[in-house]
């Protein structure tokens, strides 16, 4: 399905976020920090689409007001149409249905202390949904073994968490998936098999994927699609493909340069 | 430094099992009756089945000393746990809306009860409900609580940042759940580790308030009441204050060591460096 | 200036090997990279050049930088070489300074540690702290760490390692932490201050920006090494081969190289070839140990590529 075939899944508009440090102060309240600037973006159904930023970018904000874990300050999100900023968690039941997270560092995105079969249903609980044999299913679907149920999350390499906390994901049959770094924290031997994966995930299971990272060459692998912040804005946004070629914004064109490539080698 | 670690969880397991152990086995069978009085054995020497001799009423040390563990034991459960009861949910509260005004309220009258001796408040407990064990444990429970719900606040508080408790959110978890679920069991080595030093504080309270005369009531035995009880024979006979002292000294070391201990085998943090 | 000449240095914790037969040297003005994933010792390796080892590791071999031994060592010695002959920058930029230390007094007082007054110490540190280009060194040498940000923390750290004037400069994944665009700098100016250098990462690209040889370590040991060029466009290790090709990222809707499995646990690699439980092209002569041979470029691998 091409992407612009698509229909708008997720709307954000005007975003804002402003945090307020602790006061250090009797008189004066604490400084404040503008997060996320006057932020819009529109993510297509079926589409891959990246985020790409440096710590500071204003891309964590970004992602957790996408996934209402956050409440911006002003501004509009839209999921399929409904707004869902501002919403109290009972009633944002079907936007965690239909999306869904992975974390950066699997090591510290799952419970040490739960079982993976518990960590794996823990969505479905939550949201009452039957589990069944979906676990074990699941696991099939990430390429762990049944056994792997039984077992805690340390006794895992880096790599194969990061397969639990995708089965995790999926679990509810999610239409968006959104991944935050999902390969930042892994070995670059086990890096590509997780990016194949979710490829494969996205293709079969007709998923909607934002991809978050700070390594633009990952997202033009995985995606069609990017935005490119810095300092709590979207600088440039568009096919890509565009971005990467011909980069119209200064800190585009920064970004690509700094990136250490081993392509003069070969 | 992992060897030391272990060294004293195994020194204060060994030392609070022998309380227990001394506690229980005091249940059937002691030397001799610990509250039979008894004239003709007034303060008699140590030696033929009297193996600490007795006190200025004839009664059995030995025998005392192990009902005596007893009620150590029977008040810091008593005291730990209400402790624990009250502290770690109001804690744990605190904990999950920290910029809530609840939470503020929860903080602030904690640090009131915080900032009141607790063997004043045993002693104005005592005066108007009467003195004995339950008092002084209630008293010395209520005292605890804010030790209990500042540790489980702090431990919260580092949980809720934690990735594992954003990813449970974004799988749909409402906050209840969060708190069984996540916070809890992750907490958990932290709590067992205030609980021994709070059981360590509340046998010293409880042999305070004893001696004070706001404790345990005679007739029954407690290592607090003997203390009291040989403070006018400090200098004869030494050895009455002697075996209590000494045994209250072990049973609040052990609590130590074992709180100590099972604080770095608890800790991922110490346990990651031996991995490596 | 002088040679660092590393012979069959091996780590050990208890009956585990978690660095086995190392051996390389780097002269002085080279630029050596010392490439490895999570488990293939590539820290443990520096650590034991600083005698930092932890307490229940161990270091056997040889490892002399002019004429001095490194490993093997009392504590009291190895403490005059370290800063002095050999110095280190780590990952983590925040955690290696004292926060309540304002950086210039934290870059003095490694130099009072190996004799220079006080007074110019003070002088020479904000010498140092324009060396390692931050700006206005003088109002830095006043702030504290946490003013400062990852990439002016890191530049302090080097700072720091070059107060005395060391012959060698090991740097263990000093940009991992920083942003990309902070770290190309980094990675100019490391190039530009280093005497000889050490760099350790997991990222081939920054090895590649840095550095004109490499070793490749994997599992323990070195299965690798060579000119960084040769080693990169034409890898004779399986290992290194799968690790380049997997580096590479291909274009969209195309499958990415793999390499099977996950890299075990440290100390649970196989015996014989430590790569060939993973390894596409393994035979029963991956069993033995193949010996890292070679002139130049050298390798450890009974079916290599190419």
């Amino acid at each position: 399905m091409p992407s612009h075939a698509g229909t708008p899944l997720v709307e954000a508009s005007g975003l804002n976020r402003v945090y307020h440090r602790p006061r250090t102060s009797l008189t004066r309240p604490g400084a404040a920090v503008h997060a996320l600037r006057d932020v819009s973006l529109t993510i297509r159904r079926g589409e891959r689409f990246g985020i790409v930023g440096e710590s500071g970018s204003g891309k964590s904000t970004l992602l957790r007001l996408l996934c209402a874990l956050d409440r911006p300050t002003s501004g509009s999100i839209r999921f399929d149409g409904q707004e869902i900023s501002g919403r109290p968690e009972k009633r944002l039941r079907f936007l965690r249905e239909n999306l869904q997270i992975v974390f950066q560092d699997p090591m510290s995105s799952l419970d040490p202390r739960m079982r993976v079969r518990d960590l794996v249903a823990e969505p479905l609980v939550a949201l009452g949904l039957p589990a069944g044999d979906r676990v074990k299913e699941l696991l099939a679907d990430v390429g762990l073994p049944p056994e792997a149920a039984d077992r805690y999350p340390h006794q895992f390499s880096g790599g194969q968490r990061q397969r639990i906390a995708i089965a995790r994901a999926l679990a509810p049959r999610p239409q968006v998936l959104v991944a935050d770094e999902p390969v930042s924290a892994l070995d670059v031997s086990v890096r590509g098999q997780i990016l194949n994966l979710l490829a494969d995930l996205v293709d079969d299971l007709g998923l909607t994927l934002v991809f978050v990272s700070h390594d633009l060459s990952v997202v033009r692998h995985v995606c069609e699609t990017v935005a490119v912040m810095n300092a709590g804005e979207i600088v440039e946004t568009g096919p890509v493909d565009d971005v990467w070629e011909a980069p119209a914004h200064p800190y585009t064109q920064e970004l690509l340069r700094a990136v250490p490539t081993l392509e003069g080698l070969w | 430094m992992r060897g030391r670690a272990n060294a004293g969880l195994v020194a204060g397991g060994a030392l609070v099992g022998l309380v227990v152990l001394t506690a229980v086995a005091s249940f059937f069978w002691t030397p001799h009756d610990p509250t039979l009085v008894d004239a003709a054995r007034k303060l008699r020497e140590p030696g033929g089945g009297y193996l600490l001799g007795a006190d200025k009423f004839g009664r059995d040390t030995f025998s005392q000393l192990m009902v005596g563990a007893r009620t150590t034991l029977y008040v810091g459960v008593v005291a730990v746990g209400i402790a624990a009861a009250l502290g770690v949910p109001l804690g744990v509260i605190a904990g999950m809306t920290p910029r809530g005004w609840l939470s503020e309220l929860i903080m602030r009258v904690n640090d009131l009860v915080f900032a009141f001796p607790a063997l004043l408040l045993a002693v104005m407990l005592g005066a108007v409900y009467g003195a004995g064990t339950l008092t002084a444990m209630i008293a010395i429970g209520v005292a605890t609580v804010p030790a209990f719900a500042r540790v489980a606040r702090a431990a919260t508080l580092q949980v809720m940042v934690t990735d594992y408790v954003l990813a449970a959110r974004a799988a749909g978890r409402r906050r209840p759940a969060i708190a069984v679920r996540h916070v809890l069991p992750n907490i958990g080595s932290m709590l067992i580790v205030q609980a021994s030093v709070s059981f360590a504080i509340a046998i010293l309270a409880e042999a305070a308030l004893s001696f004070l005369g706001f404790g345990t009531r005679p007739p029954t035995p407690s290592w607090g009441r003997m203390l009291q009880e040989s403070q006018e024979l400090l200098f004869s006979t030494p050895r009455l204050a002697l075996w209590p002292g000494l045994a209250i000294a072990l049973a609040v070391l052990g609590f130590n060591l074992l709180g100590d201990g099972l604080r770095d085998h608890l800790d991922p943090k110490l346990r990651r460096v031996e991995e490596r | 200036m002088s040679t660092l000449k590393v012979e069959g240095l091996s780590v050990r914790a208890g009956a585990l090997e978690l660095v086995r037969e190392v051996s390389f040297a780097i002269a002085p003005g080279e630029r050596v990279g010392l490439i490895g994933e999570s488990g293939s010792g590539k820290s443990l390796t520096a650590l034991s050049l600083m005698g930092l080892l932890p307490e229940d590791v161990t270091a056997s071999g040889t490892a002399r930088l002019g004429g001095r031994d490194l490993v093997g060592v009392p504590e009291s010695r190895v403490k005059d070489l370290r800063g002095r002959e050999v110095s280190m920058v780590f990952q983590e930029p925040m955690t290696a300074l004292n926060p309540l230390m304002r950086v210039g007094a934290q870059v003095a007082e490694v130099m009072t540690l190996h004799g220079t007054p006080r007074h110019d110490a003070r002088e020479r540190a904000v010498a140092l702290l324009d060396r390692v280009r931050l700006p206005e060194p003088a109002q830095v040498a006043r702030a504290y760490p946490h003013q400062l940000s990852g990439g002016q923390r890191q530049r302090v750290m080097l700072a720091i390692a070059l107060a005395n004037g060391p012959g060698l400069l090991i740097c263990d994944e000093p940009t991992t932490a920083l942003d990309v665009t902070v770290q190309k700098q980094m990675l100019e100016l490391i190039d530009e201050v280093a005497p000889a250098l050490l760099f350790i990462t997991h990222d081939l690209a920054v090895v590649a920006s840095v550095c004109e040889r490499v070793l490749v370590m994997y599992g323990g040991r070195v299965v690798e090494s060579g000119p960084i060029r040769e080693v990169f466009t034409r890898p004779r290790h399986r290992y290194t081969e799968g690790l380049l090709a997997a580096s590479r990222l291909t274009p969209r809707g195309t499958r990415l190289p793999t390499i099977q499995g996950s890299v075990p646990p440290a100390g649970r690699f196989p015996g014989g070839c430590v790569f060939r439980n993973r390894c596409p092209h393994a035979t029963p002569t991956c069993e033995a140990a193949p010996a890292l041979t070679g002139e130049g470029h050298a390798f450890a691998c009974w079916h290599p590529a190419g």
